[in-house]
């Protein structure tokens, strides 16, 4: 009795094995027909195409994407898409580890700053095709902060989405003004009346601060904060060779004592309660701990997703130091293509579709709450500003940004090397002196281990 | 009727010692081949591969030229990666603190468990059996737990406004530290608050599984020598220390050595409740070799990494088993 | 052994024998509530809107209870969350399977018979019981690669199929089988691999089932190496849902507790059913 039950229960485990272990895919998500598709060859036209495409789960992206794959379906009814999105931490380990073993998807949603150093000097980027867009070309229609993280070596990579900008703008709470008898929208002359505001708004109780006046504590917001404050001095960050860094300047230790006084003299943030990982300024907000939060334009269009009746404004924030403004911006989210896809003709018909259309990026922009990376864009806003009106200050800002330069690898000096040292001089816990020379070492260490 | 030949069967009793049959060389050899097959392949080889990889700067992005991708754009590079261990590079730094992390993590877990499990073990043993089973039961829940949905149930516990803990400690009137896993000034009789709040985590999750095998050795200590200590007039105290206490040696010196390898390598709340933080606090060596190898892609520092972790659980295994061995037979 | 008058008296020694009793149970039930508040407050925090959760002070019980974050999850288009569950009970199954199979043959072969290479082979197996696995798991992601087997589920099954652990622990119970009991069945004629599967295998049902539990708690819940060898969203098994709603830029408190909820439910269910087995099964593997 019991070695029949053993070998049946043996009997379903293979039969198991036999629907399982090829287990393939789940069905697509959109609204395209269910032929069987894949062929290992490129088809002639009117074959059945099958794309993977990936990006990142913020839910605003992950609905902009959607809502343009759907299009392209409909307009291309030979070409399926599947998409699949990963939580952003693990996403970068994942394109890692999916490009080592051949993995991974045709079309990648990338970040700019990271294609030269991490992708395309490693060789697992397709490079744009000439009859797709050229780089003149592509100069004429993007900004040209957007593209210069995709231009590597002579080549361009990819085509942005979007001009990233985590400078230069804040989410501002409307009850929290109104209710210390503010002026909302904010009208800050100076850096310093948005301290002066920042301080009526906050609140401590016994012993903890309930609600920061303003929290610029996140890895990128704390960095861009740092990188900015040094170009508005007239300094540099990058050394001659523009790999190696310098932050052993009397720039940038001012820009750090600067926002050390934040914390510690002007008390609107407690960067001990603050921080990215415990109440980020982009989950943080909503909950209404925060008055003033320093964070790109994107967390308002997440926010309107996530928290719809929500009253805030996304509004420009004063130069630190009353000058012209500088600020250094991430080449931002764009298409890539993998040099391992089987589909590049139909893989850069996606690209296209997805970045140089109008209409696709009017869509992605808009709903992913990010700047356009198309001139015409800004140029002709109607479309864009019916949508998200809220972002019309940062169109101003667009011409003091440049790009951020060649970083070797970005997530890590911003998450790594700048973010937590900057942190813990804010805490205290190191002195400014200090935390420059760190700074200094660790990026130039960085720089020197990846070669 | 005596002295009847008994005929001889056919298949002959196996003494130990004997050769095999080929019958059975073929039933050994079928069996175990592929066995020692798969263990070699995906056991020794990677031993091996882990040792030479030290001796590499190795990246999985960058094609070698020699064999596996070793050497050329791959190169040798000797003992660097050991020498880079006493650098003064950021990776060296947090190297070392994680090297720390995990030597105080491990030697502070033991003890704690233990005086929390081997207590309560006595304690559940001794209430009625069905009982008995009721807290058992409750107290090895978490130990079936996901690692990575617990670690997120006490990050949230953890949480400075919306968590629970700090709620309670607000509720009896006491002031709660600011933060608990992101403050690095924060510190307890010299441990990190994180650490600690790690280590409360991790023995939540843990304890119950040293508990069920220290009540299972109770068990297995005779009632008779317990009733004859307690007629002799010893006190639940003596009873513990004169009786149970060296019945269960071997249980004992079992568990120690378990709970230390496992907190050795420890991984999951270390990444996904603190990640590493604050300020490196609570980096510990295995999320180091993971970071390196599959974030940075630096593999050959990362093997070296491997390889002092693997060294450090030799020696402490080794000084488990010399200092608490001695007494072990009864 | 001196008999027990049976006295209705208060004496004093009766006295501080209750008050005994009652620490001793005020203690247990400490410990107990101290082990399943953790759990108790998730459930009820998953029950909970987003808006309350993020309340000061947050609220124990939900003001206003909700499904919405179950809701969220189950309708989430991006989590296959049937295939999740799929994943994680394919792969624990087979690894189980084959576990039990390999570590009962082999420590069976280790235990009654005697051939050349024999003490070579152990101290093999003895090594990787001393290696742990995050020590080799860089290697062994690279073997999976030239295999090809990276985003594979058969990646998460193959390097386990045989288990030194397994192998000791079942080797340590076939011991005990006395030797006779296995000639007998040879003289009756049978063949090693039919000695094996009825004489041998029956007997070990107690410490299978042990071994069984074991594996299946360690291989469901295993996060760091599908971690490593998983790069799909479809392959991915249970653990890994969990960070879906918890990254670098935002936390979703609501969605986060209900998968975990999720996650752990089908193994907290099996433990109340089998949880006589499973203690007593962990009971066995460590303390022998």
């Amino acid at each position: 009795m019991r070695d029949k039950i053993l070998i049946l229960v043996l009997i379903i485990t293979f039969a198991l094995t036999a629907c399982g272990g090829k287990a393939t895919t789940a069905p697509p998500l959109q609204a395209a027909p269910t032929d069987t598709p894949v062929s290992a060859n490129p088809p002639s036209s009117g074959e059945k195409v099958t794309l993977k495409m990936w990006s990142h789960s913020n839910p605003a992206f992950q609905k902009a994407n959607e809502l343009l794959i759907a299009k392209f379906q409909e307009q291309n009814p030979n070409i399926e898409v599947k998409f699949e999105t990963f939580e952003y931490d693990l996403y970068l380990q994942n394109l890692e580890t999916s490009m080592v073993a051949g993995t991974e998807a045709d079309v990648m949603e990338l970040f700019g700053t990271w294609i030269c150093p991490q992708y395309a000097s490693g060789g697992r980027l397709m490079s744009v095709p000439e009859d797709v867009m050229t780089y003149d070309q592509a100069k004429q229609i993007f900004f040209q902060a957007t593209l210069d993280g995709y231009y590597c070596d002579g080549k361009l990579y990819g085509l942005p989405h979007e001009f990233n900008l985590e400078n230069g703008g804040a989410l501002v709470n409307q009850e929290m003004f109104e209710k210390a008898g503010l002026a909302f929208p904010p009208q800050w002359a100076t850096f310093a009346d948005l301290i002066a505001d920042a301080k009526k708004m906050t609140a401590v109780e016994g012993g903890t601060m309930t609600v920061a006046g303003f929290d610029p504590i996140t890895g990128d917001g704390l960095t861009f904060t740092f990188l900015a404050a040094i170009l508005e001095q007239g300094g540099n960050y990058f050394a001659a060779d523009n790999r190696h860094f310098n932050f052993d300047t009397p720039e940038a230790r001012k820009a750090l004592q600067m926002i050390v006084d934040w914390a510690q003299k002007d008390k609107v943030v407690d960067p001990v309660v603050f921080t990215d990982e415990s109440n980020s300024v982009s989950t943080a907000f909503w909950t209404n701990i925060m008055a003033i939060g320093f964070i790109g334009s994107w967390a308002a269009g997440e926010g309107l997703i996530s928290y719809p009746d929500f009253k805030f404004d996304y509004v420009e924030i004063p130069t630190y130091f009353g000058g012209e403004r500088h600020f250094a911006a991430d080449s931002g989210w764009g298409k890539v293509v993998s040099i391992n896809t089987k589909h590049p003709v139909e893989a850069w018909k996606l690209v296209k579709f997805l970045t140089v259309e109008e209409d696709s990026a009017v869509i992605y922009n808009t709903t992913s709450g990010t700047i356009p990376a198309l001139k015409a864009l800004v140029a002709n806003p109607d479309a864009v500003l019916a949508k998200e009106p809220w972002i019309k200050p940062t169109f101003d800002l667009l011409p003091h940004g440049q790009f951020i330069g060649n970083v070797t690898d970005r997530d890590r000096l911003f998450y790594t090397i700048v973010y937590p040292t900057v942190l813990l001089a804010m805490q205290g816990g190191t002195s400014v002196d200090e935390a420059v020379v760190k700074i200094n070492n660790d990026a130039n260490a960085m720089v020197d281990e990846a070669k | 009727m005596t002295n009847i030949a008994v005929p001889v069967p056919i298949r002959v009793k196996q003494e130990k010692g004997a050769n095999l049959r080929p019958w059975q060389r073929a039933f050994v050899a079928g069996s175990l081949t592929p066995i020692m097959a798969l263990l070699i392949f995906f056991s020794v080889l990677p031993m091996v591969w882990v040792v030479v990889l030290c001796f590499y700067n190795f990246s999985p992005a960058r094609a070698g030229s020699g064999f596996m991708d070793l050497g050329g754009a791959n190169p040798f590079v000797g003992l660097d990666n050991f020498k880079a261990m006493f650098a003064t590079s950021q990776t060296s730094h947090i190297f070392r603190l994680a090297f720390l992390n995990t030597i105080v993590f491990s030697v502070l877990v033991l003890p704690v468990n233990l005086v929390i499990t081997l207590p309560l073990a006595i304690l559940v043993e001794s209430v009625h059996d069905r009982l008995k089973g009721f807290f058992r039961a409750i107290y090895f829940m978490p130990v079936i737990s996901s690692a990575v949905a617990v670690s997120l149930m006490w990050g949230f516990i953890y949480h400075p406004q919306q968590g629970l803990l700090n709620a309670l400690i607000k509720a009896i009137g006491l002031t709660p530290p600011r933060a608990w896993l992101t403050d690095p000034n924060a510190s307890f009789l010299g441990v990190n608050l994180a650490m600690i709040a790690v280590i409360i985590a991790y023995i939540w999750q843990d304890f119950g599984y040293n508990l069920i095998i220290f009540i299972a050795a109770l068990q297995g200590i005779p009632q008779e020598f317990r009733d004859a200590a307690r007629v002799d007039g010893a006190n639940a105290w003596q009873e513990f220390w004169h009786i149970i206490m060296p019945l269960l040696k071997p249980t004992l010196l079992f568990v120690c050595v378990m709970t230390m390898l496992s907190s050795l390598q420890v991984f999951v709340p270390f990444q996904v409740m603190t990640n590493g933080g604050p300020a490196f606090q609570t980096e510990v060596l295995v999320k180091n070799i993971y970071d390196y190898a599959f974030r940075y892609k630096q593999m050959g520092w990362a093997a070296a990494i491997s390889m002092v972790l693997f060294m450090l659980v030799m020696f402490i295994t080794f000084i488990q088993f010399r200092l608490l061995r001695s007494e072990v037979e009864y | 052994m001196a008999t027990r008058a049976k006295s209705l008296a208060i004496t004093p020694a009766r006295l501080v024998h209750l008050g005994n009793r009652t620490l001793v149970y005020v203690i247990l039930l400490a410990g107990a509530t101290f082990t399943l508040l953790p759990f108790i407050w998730i459930i009820l925090t998953s029950f909970k809107p987003a808006s309350e959760i993020v309340r000061i002070p947050p609220t124990f019980f939900p003001e206003k209870w909700t499904l919405k974050s179950y809701q969220t999850i189950f309708t989430d288009p991006r989590v296959p969350l049937a295939r999740f569950y799929f994943n994680s009970t394919f792969v624990t199954f087979m690894r189980v399977f084959i576990t039990l199979f390999t570590s009962s043959l082999a420590g069976y072969i280790f235990c009654k018979y005697r051939f050349w290479g024999k003490n070579i082979m152990f101290v093999l197996i003895l090594a990787q019981l001393m290696v742990p696995f995050q020590v080799i798991m860089i290697p062994e992601y690279l073997i999976l690669v030239k295999l090809k087997l990276i985003d594979n589920l058969w990646g998460l099954i193959i390097p386990g199929m045989v288990d030194a652990f397994g192998i000791f622990l079942m080797r340590q119970f076939i011991e005990a089988i006395p030797d006779e009991m296995i000639d007998a069945g040879r003289i009756d004629g049978a063949s090693d691999f039919g000695i094996y599967w009825r004489i041998v295998l029956p007997q070990l049902g107690p410490s299978l089932a042990a071994l069984g539990i074991f594996t299946f708690l360690a291989v469901w819940n295993d996060y760091l190496f599908p971690l490593i060898v998983i790069t799909t969203t479809e392959k991915r098994t249970l653990p890994l849902l969990l960070t879906w709603y918890s990254s670098q830029h935002s936390t979703r408190y609501d969605l986060t507790m209900a998968a975990s909820v999720l996650v752990m439910l089908p193994i907290l269910l099996v433990y109340v059913i089998f949880q006589r087995w499973i203690v007593r099964g962990v009971a066995l593997t460590g303390f022998k």
